[in-house]
């Protein structure tokens, strides 16, 4: 045992002299000091181990020798000290502060550029503060990434068409990855035969609709309305876009439904027949987001949990 | 050291003194009882004497919620039958409905002719009775919600009274089968028929529920002399010639009978009328009798006989082994019930109606058994109407029934489906005006429903609008 730790308490004395020796150094130590090796940095956690040190974790590399000569032409090299590329060198949060000061800058440089109104400006998704924080690996605080997308914003609002070069990067590192924003639904035609085909989802149903030009017949996976829904109000429910648009007379609906149940069948409908409307009558979107048939409704059954009987019941209260 | 038991007994007298003495009265006994005299009459226990229990009224209460009082309800139980009664009740008038102005009255003629298609007809008074004796109302249909009855007069009405007037003119007899989906307004048309039969002095005989013929629900008893054996229902026949006596009082009592009846216990002679042949129907037995004879004279050539209807709801349940038994304890099949044999013999066209007729039948939906045959004969019978490739049996399947397809060999049928537009918006118009939907009837109204209601299926039309209003 005693044996053992001799070894160590050479070792950890070996690092004592070396930080008690540091600031009698000369300034070319000093700066080497600053370049921390990778092997050097091994050795000095090695110290506190209790194992037997090995001979070449022992091996202490020395940094290159500095240049005096170079360091001579900023003056009198008995004042310099080392001083890090970045003022937020110290700070907790430097990448954060650097982009920071960056977006500040910009802001200063191009501040007074034309700017366009919020409503015209593209449509961009910017990184959220999870994503941000870990994309740069920094805890940057709330607020501040709310001032700094503030920034982000207001340099967006430049016109695209004046917004330099340095502002478009700038707010390249702003913006998520994926860009909902970018994907567009593909209009729904209306085919030679004069029909609209509409797609509609709700819980675990999905529907097609053909939507022709009718006097008001209904047909779902080749029966008629009342006998495919036995409930009225889900046949209301089925030809509600065309009942809130006041286009019941005025065509006919040929639908596939698939899966679910019946309401779940009935409200994908809905949505189904809305968007073939909408192919016929794009005006009517108003009305129909009005009305309710635009929007999915993206709602599914809540999973279950352990230790409940359902996604939310508990269990009956049992005394002992 | 504890004191011994026995030393308390000589402290405390082992019996409790609120234990009433038995009073030895003498209580007198039947001779010849085995039993004792004091088990007839125990000793009553005082009230007051006993001493109530600390406890007594108090309750732990271990649950959360408090059990219900035992018995559970308070309220009268019904008497027997009376549910059943309020299940088949038939309203017919309901006085907060608004009267409709300007509604025409059912004419012997009106329903025939082809340019009152599309028009709702309010039924007089006379037929309303008589369609209530033959209970060609169903308590389903939505008699109760109007002030007074009225149907819609469609296509297939015009269509079926006219070949009925037809048949009539030529002396001979319509049989057909009134099939459809659910709620179409099958048992309507019949009905329809019945009061056009009813208008224009025909004898109308209707069996509203073919079910209670072969369920095994009314009495039955082998005819005597028959081979192969026929069942009689005397009850049902006693109830239905009561019905055929009420509805065609006027004719039954200007016709007379053209033969003697010795089989019946009640010497009828001739010339005297049918109603008091009706008439000698007056308990259940024999009264199969009764109906035989009367329908022997109905159908007696020569003697001035009015047209015949003969119609029957449900006629699935007919068209397959009935839930009755031999005296072997075989199924007996519906066709070897005398009254089902008429009818299907009718509808094959075993009798010829002296002054022609229609023999009417309509399939149920909603409480139907499955028929193989049945459904084969009548898709056949549809198809060869269309002129299209009739349907054929299935190789695989043993569940046909020659009988069956016998009797429905001469059928024509009659498919029911949805009304047209022009006709749901008169039905609608009435509604409205009876103040029963509170809407614009406009095109937009009309359409909706009509689509709604599975392209113009009248029940469900009246389902999706006027089933907010039924009590």
């Amino acid at each position: 045992m005693m044996a053992s730790s001799r070894p160590c308490f050479t070792a950890l004395r070996g690092v004592c002299q070396r930080r008690t020796t540091q600031w009698q150094q000369p300034l070319e130590q000093q700066l080497q000091a600053l370049r921390i090796t990778a092997s050097s940095r091994s050795t000095s956690r090695r110290c506190f181990t209790t194992n037997q040190p090995t001979s070449e974790s022992l091996s202490i590399e020395a940094a290159a020798e500095v240049n005096l000569d170079a360091l001579k032409q900023f003056g009198s090299n008995s004042r310099a000290r080392p001083v890090p590329a970045s003022p937020s060198y110290f700070s907790r949060i430097p990448i954060f502060n650097d982009s920071y000061l960056a977006l500040e800058k910009l802001i200063r440089t191009y501040g007074n550029l034309p700017t366009i109104p919020t409503s015209q400006v593209e449509r961009v998704a910017w990184k959220t503060l999870r994503d941000y924080r870990q994309t740069i690996g920094e805890q940057v605080k709330a607020g501040d990434y709310g001032r700094c997308v503030g920034l982000v914003k207001r340099l967006h609002q430049i016109h695209p068409k004046l917004k330099p070069g340095p502002v478009k990067e700038a707010l390249e590192a702003f913006k998520r990855d994926i860009q909902p924003f970018t994907n567009v639904a593909t209009p729904v035609a209306v085919d030679k035969f004069g029909r609209a085909i509409g797609v509609g989802r709700r819980k675990s149903s999905t529907a097609r609709a053909w939507v022709v030009e009718g006097n008001g017949e209904v047909q779902i996976n080749g029966k008629s309305l009342a006998d495919f829904f036995g409930r009225v109000h889900d046949r209301e429910s089925a030809v509600w876009a065309l009942h809130a648009t006041n286009r019941l007379d005025k065509y006919n609906v040929w639908a596939l439904a698939d899966g679910g149940g019946t309401t779940g069948q009935a409200e994908a409908l809905t949505l189904a027949i809305a968007k073939g409307l909408m192919a016929h009558e794009p005006a009517l979107k108003p009305a129909l987001r009005r009305a309710g048939c635009v929007t999915r409704d993206p709602r599914r059954v809540e999973r279950k949990k352990h230790g409940r009987v359902k996604a939310r019941k508990m269990p009956a209260w049992v005394k002992r | 050291m504890s004191v011994p038991t026995t030393l308390r007994c000589l402290v405390r007298p082992s019996v409790s003194r609120h234990v009433p003495r038995q009073v030895a009265a003498v209580v007198w006994a039947a001779p010849f009882s085995t039993s004792s005299s004091l088990a007839a009459n125990p000793p009553k226990k005082k009230a007051g004497t006993q001493v109530a229990s600390i406890r007594s009224g108090k309750k732990m209460q271990l649950g959360k919620f408090k059990k219900k009082a035992p018995g559970g309800r308070t309220g009268k139980a019904p008497l027997p039958g009376e549910r059943k009664s309020v299940r088949k009740r038939i309203q017919l008038s309901n006085s907060n409905a608004l009267p409709v102005q300007g509604l025409a009255e059912l004419t012997p003629e009106y329903m025939a002719d082809k340019r009152n298609a599309g028009t709702v007809v309010s039924l007089p008074g006379t037929v309303q009775d008589q369609l209530r004796v033959v209970e060609a109302f169903k308590p389903t249909q939505y008699w109760g919600m109007f002030r007074n009855p009225s149907m819609l007069v469609r296509a297939e009405t015009v269509d079926l009274m006219s070949r009925m007037q037809q048949s009539a003119e030529k002396k001979q007899t319509l049989k057909l089968v009134v099939s459809g989906d659910r709620i179409t307004g099958k048992s309507m048309l019949l009905l329809q028929g019945m009061a056009h039969g009813l208008l224009n002095d025909w004898i109308v005989i209707n069996i509203p529920e073919a079910q209670e013929l072969t369920t095994a629900s009314t009495e039955y008893a082998p005819i005597p002399g028959t081979n192969p054996v026929q069942y009689m229902q005397n009850n049902y026949a006693l109830k239905l010639v009561q019905a055929v006596r009420k509805a065609n009082e006027k004719l039954l009592t200007r016709l007379t009978t053209a033969y003697s009846h010795p089989e019946l216990p009640q010497n009828i002679p001739i010339n005297s009328t049918l109603m008091q042949l009706a008439n000698s129907a007056k308990e259940a037995d024999g009264a199969w009798f009764v109906f035989h004879a009367l329908w022997q004279e109905l159908m007696a050539k020569g003697q001035g006989r009015p047209p015949i209807l003969f119609t029957l709801d449900g006629l699935q349940h007919i068209m397959k082994v009935s839930d009755y038994r031999s005296a072997a304890f075989n199924p007996i099949h519906s066709h070897d019930l005398a009254l089902v044999r008429l009818f299907t013999d009718c509808l094959a066209g075993s009798y010829q109606f002296p002054a022609g007729g229609a023999v009417l039948a309509a399939t149920s939906r909603g409480n139907a058994p499955r028929t193989p045959s049945m459904e084969l004969a009548l898709s056949q019978r549809e198809a060869e109407q269309t002129g299209a490739e009739p349907p054929k049996h299935d190789p695989f399947s043993r569940d046909y029934d020659t009988r069956v397809e016998a009797s429905l060999k001469n059928v024509q049928v009659m498919k029911v489906s949805g009304v047209s537009k022009l006709e749901a918006r008169a039905v609608m118009e009435y509604w409205a005006a009876s103040g029963l939907l509170r809407k614009t009837v406009d095109e937009a109204t009309v359409t909706e429903k009509w689509t709604v209601g599975g392209h113009g299926v009248l029940g469900e039309m009246e389902r999706a609008s006027l089933l907010t209003m039924r009590p």
